[in-house]
């Protein structure tokens, strides 16, 4: 109801940026699948072009970025798995990165010198994303009957479990030294993607990504998705309304994790080795932040939010340090400690960063960078409404 | 012999189950009053920790105090010091991150508990480092006294007794003081009690001020029973204690000092038991089951669960 | 000035040593060449943890490779470093060092890499420059399952017989004998508990010590895994301490617990225990902040024991710690003259074959091949592991406040 009507935007550039919210937003559901996949491949095919480009030439060369894109890429699914759950249903999943390493170990298991297995990467995509929907299943069964915190709670838990047994289960995980030589994926007639070229690891991300979000987006519209959002407003009206709450959670919770899956078999394949130290709270705080900051409930949003975020953490950041790194002064001249200016890494204060978004976000913005209209309306308190519709009004 | 290590044992249980008791107490109030998990209380743990340190090193000690007299006064100071700050710091968490959200769905302010958490350990990291740092025992952490031969130290002693002193203060405050009373009336019914003349909003303050300077006060505790301290210290130590709070049956401030000490021997009987590689994965199963077959936990929830 | 009296010490050390064997390597030329003609610019790629709490393990590494650089002229090119740092938020990570290693693959400058540290980062870097043929010399990787057996060889399948990495660190397998060396030979202890912090490493270590010392004839009482999110040892301490162990070790680092460990055993009473532990441990002297030692605290140092997988003596040791000295103001680090070494292999193979990737890995990785460098003598083996197994002894001196070096022992082909 805020969103339909443009109110008299103060600056043009605020008007502008309404007006491709608008658009994009009134592409009609049809084509939606269309939409997603020529803007994929648009995004795709523009993306290696532009890092050719300064300054971003400057900053490392076209390999490079496509390296880290595909690194991203794996970050944008996850964010995408994650909205289902905590943007779409509500759910706050804290222990997400749980179901991302399950995903990677099944891929190390089905190929990989440890199991003396070679299945192909195709159908371990699918298989990947089945056992961490399975556990998806198993954890949430018992506990999406619990109120929202306790169920933060049990997936923090969750997500502290898992890391422990692949590491304590040393017989069937290797224990801390994890699974290495996991093999990378082979394509019929391409061959075998390798460790220097990027190249096909970045399409095939972009083509996982693309049918993740057409997927994704069919869901949203759905009924399922319609009584995904009825829940996250409001569980009892929901329930009363005729939904099973329950299964509707889980279902929510199930296809969150069979996307957190199909991210770490992709991860697996591509940096070849995986042990337990990968997977900690730090991947589950930080997609959480990719979703929050992208826009709780839209799935572009978080798609791009986790995109950026991902591309500033990892050369954003970087970029400062060699800025600094550049200006010389040799570091140690005052003692082994003493950091100056040359040795302070900007990485580290990457989680200060999150933190603080984090909270301005939520004071500020809860709707994210890039808000879905319903979620907006939702997270936006009584009296900001109010006030909003004072502003449609003196229009 | 064997008696003897179970006598240890046990106190060693009850030595760290008395600190994640003080920082299990912070999540049920917080949690008791306004229903949040307060994701930073951890974290305000802490930081209590590092404060001591600060304050021991900046005062020039070293290792252990021998004079009593000073030592007495030493610790009466890092506490009073660490409490106050952490108080103040728990107050101010909950002015700027938290009140502005109290109306807003239960995600937002549970989401900014999270990025509090992460800007505290933040903080302490760039001013004290990542790595771990000594803390100044200035109690002897060797004297001890023995019982039937085996050798219990006065430090795990004085540890168990303050907390548990802590915690029977905290009871006689929330139930026979009027800011106790009104604590309690804010927590079972907020409009209510406001109506009834209670100021919410410096109820819910003082509500983070007790439980953020308990928290401190474990910080404390832990760096003169460890003799250091990381500023990661605060997320495992949240997660054990709010699972203690859980177990205990939260916003049950009984229950959390009672889970606190569940915790604690958990932990230290799966290390007894040759299991210690495995004793984060009990402690968290046990919190799932705990959830999943007895939400109220063991003593049950106090409050009036709010639809 | 200094560093070619260094470099010709060296050299000369070496020919006495190994006078019949078929160096490769061309002496030294005097001067400092690259006078004239076109000089090519080329880089040395270097990996480590250069921030965080792992800054005291990577900062001095990489000066060893810089103080190398500086030292040694390679006629025809200009040698720089380029330093990539593999810690994420203050901790060693194997995805940013697989991204680091992709992009030093991704410069044509770089001919070698210097690192990594870690050995899980090793895992994921490892893959990487064996397909793109481009050679890494870790100064410090200790963990065997890097080069040698089933799993060395799933690191390296895309080329098997390509090998683009080696060390010059010698493994925990033979490191771990040397812990059990000491507590069974040196301190003359029966039984012994062991403590890991469950990580590649310190597991690695810490089981190597547990199989070595029941070889030697001891006893292990017990051996636990306490990861790095464990800060109270008491309990673990109480049950251990029933069993009376003559000696505890350690596998791991000092930021994963080690010093926390020794602190602990002291209010535990257990302070006369002999305590030791690898490499992981010997950073620094208690002036260091963070180090073993500091973190140990004032009674808690007391006879400890660690090891440093490198040679101590070597050849001309107060050279090189002077040159380093004179260069940064401080005492080098423990891997300091390793990757010092690992850059002067490189420097040689520059100089005999080019820059070409391809060329200097085929150089440095034929086994017949002997380099003169700060540590000796070294070769690789057909796994592109050292041929110098010596490990260092070293016990904490309490007048110093530091570790005191007393003993080398060369493990042979052992291993």
């Amino acid at each position: 109801m805020i969103g339909k009507a443009s109110p008299p935007a103060a600056n043009p550039l605020r008007r502008t940026l309404r007006a491709i919210r608008d658009l994009a937003s009134r592409l009609p559901q049809r084509h939606q699948s269309l939409t997603v996949i020529v803007g994929m491949a648009f995004v795709t095919a523009i993306l290696p072009l532009v890092v050719l480009a300064p300054p971003l030439n400057g900053f490392g060369r076209q390999n490079d970025w496509l390296d880290g894109f595909a690194n991203a890429g794996v970050f944008v699914l996850l964010a995408m798995g994650l909205n289902v759950v905590v943007g779409l249903a509500g759910l706050l999943d804290l222990g997400y990165a749980a179901f991302f390493a399950i995903g990677a170990y099944t891929y190390a298991y089905g190929a990989s010198p440890f199991s003396g297995l070679d299945v192909p990467f195709w159908p371990m995509l699918l298989v990947g994303a089945a056992v961490a929907m399975v556990f998806g299943l198993l954890l949430g069964a018992p506990t999406l009957r619990l109120r929202g915190d306790y169920l933060a709670i049990v997936t923090l838990g969750f997500g502290e479990i898992v890391p422990v047994v692949f590491l304590n289960a040393d017989t069937y995980t290797r224990g801390t030294n994890g699974i290495s030589g996991v093999y990378q994926p082979v394509l019929p007639i391409v061959g075998n993607f390798g460790f220097g070229n990027p190249m096909p690891y970045y399409l095939t991300m972009a083509a996982i990504i693309a049918v993740a979000m057409i997927l994704l987006y069919r869901l949203q519209d759905s009924r399922l998705g319609r009584a995904w959002m009825a829940i996250r407003e409001d569980e009892l009206a929901a329930a009363s309304m005729g939904i099973n709450t329950v299964t509707t959670k889980l279902l929510a919770f199930a296809i969150g994790a069979s996307t957190s899956g199909l991210g770490g078999v992709f991860y697996a394949s591509k940096l070849s080795v995986v042990s337990p130290d990968q997977f900690g709270f730090v991947i589950s705080f930080t997609v959480l932040a990719m979703v929050v900051l992208g826009g709780m409930g839209n799935i572009w949003g978080v798609a791009v939010g986790a995109f950026v975020i991902y591309e500033l953490q990892s050369q954003g950041l970087k970029q400062l340090n060699s800025f600094f790194g550049g200006l010389g002064l040799p570091p140690f001249h005052l003692g082994p400690l003493t950091v100056d200016l040359t040795s302070i890494n900007f990485l580290e204060y990457q989680f200060l960063l999150y933190g603080l978004a984090l909270v301005g976000m939520m004071l500020l913005r809860p709707e994210g960078l890039f808000p879905s209209r319903r979620r907006r309306a939702e997270l936006r308190d009584e009296a900001d409404a109010g006030a909003a519709n004072e502003e449609l009004v003196q229009a | 012999m064997d008696f003897g290590l179970l006598l240890q044992q046990t106190i060693n249980a009850l030595t760290i189950g008395a600190i994640y008791a003080l920082i299990a107490l912070g999540y049920t109030m917080v949690y008791g009053i306004i229903e949040l998990i307060n994701f930073a209380h951890g974290d305000v743990f802490m930081t209590g920790s590092f404060v001591t340190m600060w304050l021991l090193t900046t005062l020039g000690f070293q290792g252990t105090i021998k004079d009593p007299l000073t030592l007495a006064g030493v610790l009466a100071l890092a506490f009073l010091v660490a409490m106050t700050v952490m108080g103040a710091v728990g107050v101010i968490i909950e002015r700027f991150a938290y009140r502005p959200l109290r109306n807003a769905p239960r995600l937002a302010p549970l989401i900014t508990a999270i990025g509090v958490s992460f800007i505290l350990q933040n903080i302490v990291q760039s001013i004290w480092g990542p790595s771990p740092v000594s803390v100044p025992q200035i109690i002897d952490v060797q004297a001890s006294f023995r019982v039937g031969g085996t050798p219990i130290r006065f430090l795990s002693i004085f540890i168990i007794v303050l907390a548990i002193a802590l915690m029977v203060a905290l009871q006689l405050f929330v139930g026979r003081t009027r800011l106790g009373r009104a604590m309690r009336s804010t927590a079972i019914d907020r409009e209510a009690a406001q109506l009834m003349g209670v100021d919410i909003n410096t109820t819910i303050a003082l509500t983070f001020f007790i439980g953020s300077a308990l928290a401190g006060a474990a910080g404390v505790v832990q760096g003169l029973y460890l003799g250091n301290t990381v500023f990661t210290a605060g997320f495992q130590a949240g997660l054990k204690a709010f699972t203690a709070a859980v177990l205990g049956g939260i916003g049950n401030t009984t229950g959390a000092a009672l889970g606190g000490f569940v915790i604690g021997f958990i932990e230290v009987g799966s290390t007894y038991l040759g299991y210690t590689r495995w004793s984060e994965a009990v402690v968290f199963t046990i919190l799932i089951l705990v959830l999943v077959f007895r939400p109220t936990g063991l003593l049950g929830q106090q409050l009036a669960e709010r639809a | 000035m200094r560093l070619l009296k260094l470099g010709a010490v060296a050299t000369t050390a070496a020919l006495v040593f190994t006078a019949c064997s078929s160096s490769p390597t061309p002496a030294p030329s005097g001067g400092g060449g690259g006078g004239g003609g076109s000089v090519q610019e080329v880089k040395i790629g270097v990996d480590l943890p250069l921030s965080g709490g792992e800054l005291p393990n990577g900062g001095p590494t990489l000066n060893g490779v810089k103080l190398a650089v500086q030292q040694i002229s390679v006629p025809g090119y200009h040698v720089t470093v380029e330093a990539e740092d593999d810690a994420v938020n203050g901790v060693h990570d194997p995805t940013q060092g697989s991204k680091n290693i992709s992009t030093l693959v991704n410069d044509p400058a770089v001919f070698a890499v210097v690192g990594p540290f870690n050995s899980n980062v090793a895992q994921a870097e490892i893959p990487v420059s064996n397909a793109a043929g481009l050679i890494q010399c870790s100064p410090a990787n200790t963990n065997p399952g890097l080069t040698k057996g089933a799993d060395g060889a799933a690191l390296r399948k895309t080329n098997p017989t390509k090998i683009a990495y080696v060390r010059v660190a010698t493994t925990d397998d033979i490191q771990g004998q040397a812990g059990a060396d000491i507590a069974y030979n040196v301190v003359g202890a029966k039984t012994a508990y062991v403590v890991d912090d469950t990580e590649t490493y310190g597991k690695g270590l810490a089981d190597v010590f547990d199989s070595s010392f029941k070889a030697l004839g001891g006893t292990i009482v017990a051996h636990d895994g306490a990861g790095k999110n464990v800060t109270d040892y008491t309990s673990l301490l109480t049950a251990a301490a029933a069993k009376n162990p003559q000696y505890v070790y350690f596998g791991g680092v000092t930021s994963t617990g080690g010093g926390l460990l020794r602190k602990q055993m002291v209010a535990q009473g257990m302070g006369n225990i002999p305590f030791g532990g690898g490499d992981g441990i010997s950073d620094g002297s208690a002036a260091t902040a963070s180090s073993f030692l500091n973190l140990a605290g004032p009674q808690g140092d007391l006879n400890t024991y660690s090891t440093v997988a490198a040679i101590h003596d070597i050849p001309n040791p107060d050279a090189f710690k002077a040159a380093y000295k004179a260069a940064f103001s401080t005492d080098p680090g423990s891997y300091s003259a390793s990757a010092y070494a690992c850059t002067q292999i490189f420097l040689d193979a520059l100089k005999a074959v080019g820059s070409n990737r391809e060329a200097v890995r085929a150089f440095v990785t034929t086994t017949a091949h002997k380099y003169d460098t700060v540590l000796g003598s070294i070769s690789f083996d057909a796994n592109g592991d050292t041929s110098q197994h010596i490990i260092s002894y070293y016990k904490f001196d309490p007048t110093t406040k530091d570790w005191a070096f007393f003993k080398q022992k060369d493990f042979g082909t052992a291993g």
